[in-house]
């Protein structure tokens, strides 16, 4: 795979990812469901707060903002699904793999453009809701109750953006193996709320501890989520929750790239 | 220059290019022809490095198409008119291919003026466009890296009479050039006026190879008509020198095997009167049809 060959295919990538309008859709899909569910979140995190009455609580603006990726990613993985399954839909894979007939130079530029697009847009929505979150509460009826401690925000900015980013990183490896909108979505859903949920439901300890290490919950772990969603703590680390993320992207891309190799396009 | 080397796909139990071996040269147009279903798509995409073949070898200028480095500035393909993404614009759709190929981003402008798509045709979104502009849009591209080599599946389709026209110069004036032009076509007609040379494949399998000219004249209709009230002799006398010859009529003879001049100098020796003498030559339609007469893959009433 030479350097050149990647630059300049990763450069197509680039103009095809911002000349569909669909992409502009997505964006702004994540921006208003981001500011939604993060504002929702925080006010009823507000409102528990002062019917509790408990002493010293603060919440932190960027904490629904992690809390929504759960939500937000899915307008994500149309973006990230659409970049790769629309040129299965209209054939436009073969005028793709003969101007670039590496298959591996063809998914890594995708990923080159997809998944720092994905992480700008976690940091640049996240921080538009932050102040959203922060402006809401600080009226009055809210009780005062949020903080904005700026190294933290930051931080948990940029994980938010890293998670959208592997997320999608996975979605185009599922969308190369399956070569269509339909069965990305499926697997994609499956893999970030379906089977975990399901798996949960079941009760198993062994089952619930890989359930939380699929991807939604994982990156929850990794952007400093304390609590899992059955409100118990997080069993392991932010790190490992990174790690996590990276192989699931790993796997997915690997299957992705097998598929395209061998088959015919 | 494309070298096709004993190239072979199988699909589950069905050989849809068997054992095709041919040398496409630069400089001429070469017409690629076969009944629906006859592998010609499937052979234009693996030249392409797009379908994997079961055995054999395409070599574009010696090498495999994935190894070709811009493979765009080395060969133009046409291969699905309708292939853009709908939502985004010709000129979209050209300068991401530019890009993927180091290919000068004038260029799109340059080829969008060629096939005619400058201006607002080309800020359309490609699924707004009518067929026969979306083939203009796929000749465009196809034109971008000025390659040596250009393969076309079908241009004319979808294209009005001054489009066809406009193809079939395009094609000659490409060959002229110097470059490798590979067209396939269902327009016998078209063909006939377009290529210089004709590859022909039936089942997958290469039914001829050969200069137009030479298609045309093997054909059994292709052949000289006499007219003479000594029919009979010059039949005879025409026999003797081992061509063949029918007798439609009481004073017509139709002879095949020699060229006109051959014929006419045979009955100036043998002292015949002639009424009429003219060369008969049968359309590349019906040579083509006798070519493949074994091999029509969904031939229908047959």
């Amino acid at each position: 795979m030479s350097a050149r060959g990647l630059w300049q295919a990763a450069g197509a990538e680039w103009v095809k990812l911002w000349s569909v309008r669909s992409t502009w859709w997505c964006l702004a899909g994540a921006l208003a469901l981001t500011v939604l569910t993060s504002v929702t979140l925080a006010v009823d995190a507000a409102t528990g707060a002062l019917r509790d009455g408990t002493p010293g609580v603060r919440i932190s603006a960027a904490e629904p903002v992690v809390s929504a990726t759960s939500f937000v990613q899915f307008a994500l993985v149309a973006l990230a699904m659409l970049a790769i399954t629309s040129e299965y839909a209209s054939g436009g894979i073969r005028t793709t793999l003969a101007a670039t007939p590496a298959r591996g130079v063809v998914l890594a530029a995708k990923a080159l453009v997809v998944g720092p697009v994905m992480l700008a847009t976690g940091v640049l929505t996240g921080a538009l809701t932050v102040a959203a979150v922060y402006a809401v509460l600080s009226l009055d009826v809210f009780g005062g109750f949020v903080v904005l401690p700026a190294g933290q925000v930051a931080l948990d900015l940029l994980r938010t953006g890293v998670f959208y980013a592997l997320v999608a990183v996975m979605t185009l490896g599922v969308g190369a193996a399956t070569r269509s909108a339909a069965g990305t979505l499926t697997v994609v859903f499956l893999l970030l709320m379906g089977l975990p949920l399901m798996i949960l439901m079941t009760g198993s300890q062994v089952l619930a501890d890989l359930s939380l290490r699929m991807p939604t919950f994982a990156g929850l772990a990794f952007m400093g989520s304390a609590r899992n969603i059955t409100g118990g703590p997080m069993p392991y680390s932010p790190g490992e929750g990174l790690v996590w993320l990276l192989v699931w992207a790993a796997v997915a891309v690997a299957v992705g790239h097998a598929v395209l190799r061998r088959r015919d396009a | 220059m494309i070298s096709l080397n004993a190239l072979s796909k199988r699909y589950g139990d069905r050989l849809a290019v068997d054992d095709l071996t041919l040398d496409l040269k630069p400089g001429r147009v070469t017409g690629f022809l076969g009944p629906n279903g006859a592998g010609k798509s499937t052979t234009m995409r693996m030249v392409l490095g797009l379908d994997h073949p079961t055995s054999g070898t395409a070599l574009v200028g010696g090498r495999p198409y994935r190894r070709l480095r811009d493979p765009l500035r080395a060969v133009g393909a046409l291969l699905d008119a309708r292939a853009a993404h709908p939502g985004r614009s010709g000129h979209a759709h050209l300068t991401a291919l530019a890009r993927s190929n180091g290919i000068p981003r004038r260029r799109v402008d340059e080829v969008l003026e060629t096939v005619g798509l400058a201006g607002a045709p080309a800020r359309k979104r490609a699924g707004t466009l009518s067929l026969g502009m979306s083939q203009r849009l796929g000749i465009a591209a196809a034109l971008l890296g000025d390659p040596g080599v250009l393969m076309f599946d079908e241009p004319v389709n979808g294209l009005d009479p001054d489009g066809v026209r406009w193809v079939r110069g395009l094609m000659r004036a490409l060959a002229g050039e110097g470059r490798t032009v590979f067209v396939s076509s269902h327009l016998m007609s078209e063909m006939q006026l377009t290529a210089d040379h004709l590859v022909v494949i039936g089942r997958g399998r290469l039914i001829a190879d050969a200069p137009l000219a030479d298609v045309l004249a093997g054909s059994s209709l292709t052949g000289v008509l006499v007219r003479t009230p000594h029919a009979g002799d010059l039949a005879e006398r025409l026999r003797a020198d081992g061509m063949s010859v029918s007798r439609p009529g009481e004073n017509e003879l139709e002879v095949t095997g020699a060229p006109v001049e051959r014929v006419g100098d045979l009955a100036h020796e043998a002292g015949i009167r002639l009424h009429e003498l003219r060369a008969k030559e049968a359309s590349l339609e019906q040579a083509y049809q006798e070519l493949t007469a074994g091999s029509v893959e969904y031939g229908a009433g047959r």
